[in-house]
């Protein structure tokens, strides 16, 4: 990063404090698509609507939901090529790790390196912060994780969340609905039932993704044959 | 050189400077320390089903045996392997960076790795390196094209054979080859004719012994048999043991317990964010 022209960082602090351009980036994750995460007991179930623009798309070509490793996967919410460029490098990250210790890079990890990658791009020459939030989901040896990272470069651990269009409308549904001690099967059912609150028009398996990880630490898309039995209520 | 704080190592390539260095040791009589290299008979053949690997596992220091049960089929993809001849460093290194690459790549094609993408990864990098990184391989495997086997020299240069040799055992293991082979083997046949030629290779050359590991990779399916035949057990075992007498008689036992140095404080001031 620093081509000559542009050495300095378009990301320049306000008088107030404030970086205005990850606040900018934070209003550019707001308005996509609504996005969630739930940590059951025994695994994370992450959720996302999937519009496209047009009927004539090919959805199965859209993949929002993706997997880093074997057992971690991410969902997002805002620019769909800042997703893509993060999923690269993090899994680029992931590798290497592996490489280096011959483990399974644990979910902190994995967030912490990409989230240093996203905090780059906040105090580098000629660049513009990342417009997304991703939350990450992931089964390691302490158990199942779910982290939520920003623009900024900032992550947090949750146990359930949402961001984009619907995000405060979905945060209140789920605290409402949220158990500790729930398993997963009741999480997935949550997941559909806040997705559906939020939703403009009709909802199906086709305007979704859905994406778990349990107990067997396989990270994989829901094929959304149980998505009528859920949706019934 | 640069002057900043941070080594910055130059790009691509192995770097030749401490060649001359060495050049000039040797003369005078300070050779470099010989590698560990496996000695080795590696072996492959493709069957009606798919392929089968086979490798000895004696790893050599010279003329030391330095590990009595090495493995040598390194795993590439859940349906490639590779078993590898040469410095074993080479071969363990090179093997690990192109099962890395293969991962990244299955990550992004959503597809299996195919049997030549592999051959190709690995043949670039030997290349570029020259013939330097002295690594001999045999790779094997089954991908949606069908069951592929290739032999790739330390120089890049690759072959593809229904049945193939490579290292120091090689020609013995290639006449039990060239004397049985036929197309259309059947799985029992295939590992019997592997495990003949591999112990063909442990009796008959020095850099080859111990055991025997056979692979079989099939469609959607792999058997990794590791030691699957010990023609060379240790016969002679001492039942009783060892004792050796007592030659320095204990005068004092005197046990001091280390004191503790730290005073722990529970509940200080915690760290500002």
């Amino acid at each position: 990063m620093g081509d000559s022209q542009y050495s300095f960082s378009l990301t320049t602090f306000s008088p107030s404090g404030k970086l205005v351009q990850i606040e900018h980036a934070l209003t550019a994750v707001g308005s996509g698509q609504t996005s969630l995460g739930i940590k059951a007991s025994n695994g994370v179930v992450i959720a996302t609507e999937k519009k496209l623009p047009s009927i004539l798309v090919d959805e199965s070509s859209v993949h929002k939901i993706q997997s880093l490793t074997p057992n971690i996967g991410v969902v997002y919410s805002g620019m769909g090529p800042d997703f893509r460029v993060l999923v690269r490098k993090s899994r680029k990250q992931a590798e290497q790790y592996h490489r280096l210790y011959k483990e399974p890079i644990p979910v902190t990890q994995l967030v912490r390196e990409t989230a240093a990658v996203m905090q780059e791009f906040t105090q580098s020459g000629g660049v513009r912060p990342f417009g997304v939030s991703l939350l990450v989901a992931g089964y390691d040896d302490k158990g199942p994780q779910l982290y939520q990272v920003d623009p900024s470069g900032s992550y947090f651990s949750w146990k359930a969340s949402a961001m984009g269009k619907n995000v405060s409308n979905a945060k209140t549904f789920l605290e409402k609905r949220y158990v500790e001690e729930m398993e997963l099967d009741d999480a997935v059912h949550t997941a559909i039932l806040t997705l559906k609150e939020g939703f403009e028009g009709q909802i199906s398996e086709k305007n979704i993704e859905i994406g778990i990880i349990g107990e067997k630490k396989e990270f994989r898309q829901v094929a959304l044959f149980i998505f009528p039995l859920c949706v019934s209520a | 050189m640069s002057n900043s704080a941070i080594d910055v190592p130059s790009r691509g390539g192995f770097s030749f400077d401490l060649c001359r260095r060495n050049d000039m040791l040797a003369k005078k009589g300070v050779n470099l320390p010989s590698f560990r290299k496996t000695g080795t008979t590696i072996v492959g053949l493709i069957f009606q089903d798919g392929v089968i690997l086979g490798a000895d596992t004696r790893a050599t220091e010279g003329p030391i045996v330095c590990d009595k049960n090495c493995e040598k089929i390194h795993y590439m993809a859940p349906n490639i392997y590779c078993c590898g001849a040469g410095t074993a460093a080479d071969t363990e290194a090179v093997t690990d960076m192109v099962s890395s690459q293969l991962q990244l790549h299955r990550y992004h094609t959503g597809r299996e790795s195919r049997v030549v993408t592999a051959l190709t990864l690995l043949k670039k990098h030997l290349f570029n390196y020259q013939g330097y990184v002295q690594a001999a391989l045999v790779l094997g495997g089954v991908d949606c094209t069908g069951p592929h086997l290739h032999t790739i020299y330390p120089h890049g240069s690759t072959d593809t054979l229904p049945f193939a040799t490579m290292g120091s055992g090689s020609l013995a293991a290639m006449a039990m080859f060239e004397s049985k082979y036929k197309e259309g083997l059947t799985k029992d046949e295939g590992i019997q004719l592997v495990v003949d030629a591999i112990c063909s290779g442990i009796f008959n050359d020095l850099g080859s012994g111990s055991n025997v590991d056979v692979c079989v990779i099939t469609k959607g399916h792999k058997e990794y048999l590791r030691n699957h035949l010990l023609p060379n057990p240790r016969t002679f075992v001492n039942a009783k043991g060892y004792s050796f007498p007592k030659k320095t008689e204990v005068l004092l036992t005197k046990i001091t317990p280390l004191r503790e140095r730290v005073e722990v404080v529970e509940g200080g001031d915690a760290m500002e964010e």
